[in-house]
């Protein structure tokens, strides 16, 4: 005998062991649930970490833009519109007024973690009879590199950015026909073409990003594009990636230029996240109540059958409260079992899905985390719904006359 | 004489859909001195088990007084009743008696893992000695449902005996037993009244058995008519 439970362990335990079939078949039951909740959940974080980790890995957490041009409606007086048609004017390439003060003042705002000057527009390369149009993007790599990690992203060459180097894209290698130590012809503003060195190409995992984006120097970046003292943004990268709009909304308020964060360029990824997580959310609650309902059911008819042994455990002395709990428990028992095994099912298919299932360039989906949150969560979960599933019955296990559930 | 139970005129109707009542015991008085060995006889349908059921305070007479073991049961919650149960009253049903989940010496040593406190080492022993005085012990491992009829009433009547109590009520105790092992399960309850003095209260509709108790009492139609003092 198991002398370490009190009765009502044990006899939860016997009864179980006994009405095997009836376990096996509702421990099936529950653990596919809780494998589909841990699979579905673990995949929906992974793969919303990972994308959460390239987005801000791969751009500025904030961006300091000069305002707008905007055109003004024509008044003739107070109240009088002459022309109320306005027309968006043509946005020309121009620096942020004052961007020394400017970046000093986001230098000292607290939470900002590095600040680089950018000078970026639209320019031309060329290699002897291909041509492509470009996005240079100008900036002192000790400070831009720690924004938008490049580094991590080369795949050939070292890559280094003296006034006469340019990082370029995969893509864009293949279009020009070049390889690293190759040097590009690039006309941007100013009409004199400089040669630049390929010192490394970079894969940022989108092939318009490959295609388009080349980084140079940041004064290589301000001549090509005739912008010599000024910058066309600034970007930033703060500490808590989740305070960015907050921080944008400040410096935009105390800087008078425009501020965009990932927050808000990256919109439709929060909503995206919101509907998946809340999806999620009644996907799981549907498969904790069918779980319930499972439990519930087993131990309702384990209650009817067993009528007689209640009555006879009655007799010799065992509290309502003892009967109660012997199927209540059964109730914990069912739900936190069927959680491990759940678990284990769970994180199988997670492996076997993490192993098959890869993005088109060949790197993980998601990476293969099981969260240990998610699995103690979805035990506790699993547990106090086995035993409020257990609750109907237990009472009603509690509340047998012993002399009727005796005589059957 | 120290008496274990007495009743004095109860009387149990059962509420069989609404309105109707229907009184199956009118006014019975029974007193049990200590150490009786008691036959509780009469026709089926009579009231036998209905009334074990209240003097095993398992069910509650609808009038009439009882006390057990000295104690008046008047006014005692379902808690104090289990406990009055489990300390001073033992019963052997008719057959299934035992929970199949268990070993014989695990349903032995039950009342004790339901009253808790008790030591491992003790109930066992307790166990063990009463399945040895039933003459059970080779089987004290075995699962209750590999056993005969007649093994499974003496595991039974170890199990009532295990908290030594002032009463044991039985119910038809070998009513699906052969003839021989009807007798050893009867003769094993005598022995036990000689031995160690508990009253017993055994419901039989076998004369041959009823005789060999000291005493005899007769239910007819829910009345006693013979054998109350
Ligand atoms: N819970 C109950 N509800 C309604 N009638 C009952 C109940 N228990 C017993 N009876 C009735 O009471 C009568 C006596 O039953 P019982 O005490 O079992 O008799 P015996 O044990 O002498 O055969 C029977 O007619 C039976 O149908
Ligand atoms: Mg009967």
């Amino acid at each position: 005998m198991i002398r370490w439970l009190p009765f009502e362990g044990i006899a939860a335990l016997r009864f179980m062991r006994e009405g095997w079939i009836q376990t096996i078949f509702i421990l099936v039951g529950v653990s596919l649930g809780v494998a589909v909740t841990v699979f579905e959940t673990s995949i929906l974080t992974g793969v919303q970490a990972n994308f959460l980790k390239r987005v801000l890995t791969s751009q500025a957490h904030i961006v300091l833009l000069p305002p707008d041009e905007v055109a003004r409606p024509l008044h003739d007086g107070p109240g009088i519109v002459e022309d109320a048609t306005l027309q968006r004017p043509n946005q020309r390439l121009r620096s942020i007024d004052q961007w020394q003060t400017i970046r000093a003042t986001v230098a000292s705002t607290p939470g900002v973690r590095v600040v680089a000057s950018v000078a970026s527009g639209a320019a031309m390369a060329v290699r002897g009879d291909a041509t492509a149009s470009i996005s240079i993007i100008g900036a002192e790599p000790e400070d831009y590199f720690r924004i938008v990690r490049v580094p991590d992203y080369i795949v050939a060459g070292t890559w280094r950015l003296t006034s006469d180097d340019i990082l370029i894209g995969t893509d864009l290698a293949t279009l020009l026909g070049v390889t690293v130590g190759d040097r590009l012809f690039v006309t941007g503003r100013s009409p004199t073409p400089r040669a630049l060195t390929i010192t490394a190409i970079f894969d940022l995992g989108s092939k318009g990003a490959n295609l388009r984006t080349t980084f140079v120097a940041f004064r290589t970046g301000q001549s090509l594009l005739n912008l010599v003292g000024g910058v066309t943004s600034l970007e930033i990268a703060v500490a808590d990636a989740f305070a960015a709009e907050t921080i944008a909304q400040d410096l935009s308020a105390r800087t008078g230029v425009r501020a965009d964060s990932w927050i808000k360029t990256n919109a439709q990824f929060f909503t995206a996240v919101q509907a998946q997580n809340t999806s999620n959310i009644v996907i799981s609650s549907a498969v904790a109540l069918s779980v319930a309902f499972g439990v519930a059911s087993v131990l309702v008819v384990s209650v009817v059958q067993r009528g007689r042994e209640i009555g006879i455990l009655r007799a010799m002395g065992a509290r309502r409260g003892q009967v109660l709990l012997v199927f209540l428990l059964q109730g914990g028992v069912l739900g936190f079992l069927g959680a491990v095994l759940g678990s284990l099912i769970g994180a199988g298919l997670l492996l076997v899905w993490h192993d098959q299932v890869r993005q088109t360039d060949g790197t993980e989906l998601f990476p293969y985390v099981l969260d240990p949150l998610l699995i103690g969560g979805t035990l506790a979960f699993a547990s106090v719904v086995g035993l409020l599933a257990g609750m109907a019955p237990a009472m009603q296990a509690a509340r047998l006359d012993p002399a009727v559930a005796i005589r059957g | 004489m120290a008496e274990d139970a007495l009743l004095s005129g109860i009387r149990k109707s059962f509420n069989i859909g609404a309105p109707a009542e229907v009184e199956i015991l009118h006014g019975i008085d029974i007193t049990l001195e200590h150490g009786a060995f008691c036959a509780l006889i009469g026709p089926s349908g009579s009231g036998k088990s209905t009334l074990l059921n209240i003097i095993g305070l398992l069910d509650r007479q609808s009038a009439g007084r009882l006390v057990i073991g000295g104690k008046d049961t008047q006014g005692l919650d379902d808690a104090a009743l289990t406990r009055l149960r489990g300390e001073t009253i033992g019963f052997v049903f008719q057959a299934h008696n035992l929970i199949p989940a268990f070993t014989a010496a695990e349903n032995v040593m039950m009342p004790m893992l339901l009253s808790r406190g008790w030591a491992d080492a003790a109930m066992r022993a307790a166990a063990e000695a009463l399945l040895d005085r039933v003459g059970m012990t080779r089987w004290r491992d075995a699962r209750v449902g590999n056993l005969s009829g007649g093994q499974a009433q003496r595991v039974s009547i170890a199990r009532a005996l295990m908290m030594k109590p002032v009463l044991v009520l039985a119910d038809e105790p070998t009513g699906n037993l052969d003839t021989a092992a009807a007798d050893g399960v009867f003769d094993m309850m005598h022995t036990m009244n000689q031995e160690q003095g508990m009253t017993f209260l055994i419901v039989t509709h076998d004369p041959r058995l009823a005789k060999r108790c000291g005493r005899i009492i007769e239910l007819v139609d829910g009345q006693v008519v013979q054998g109350a003092a």
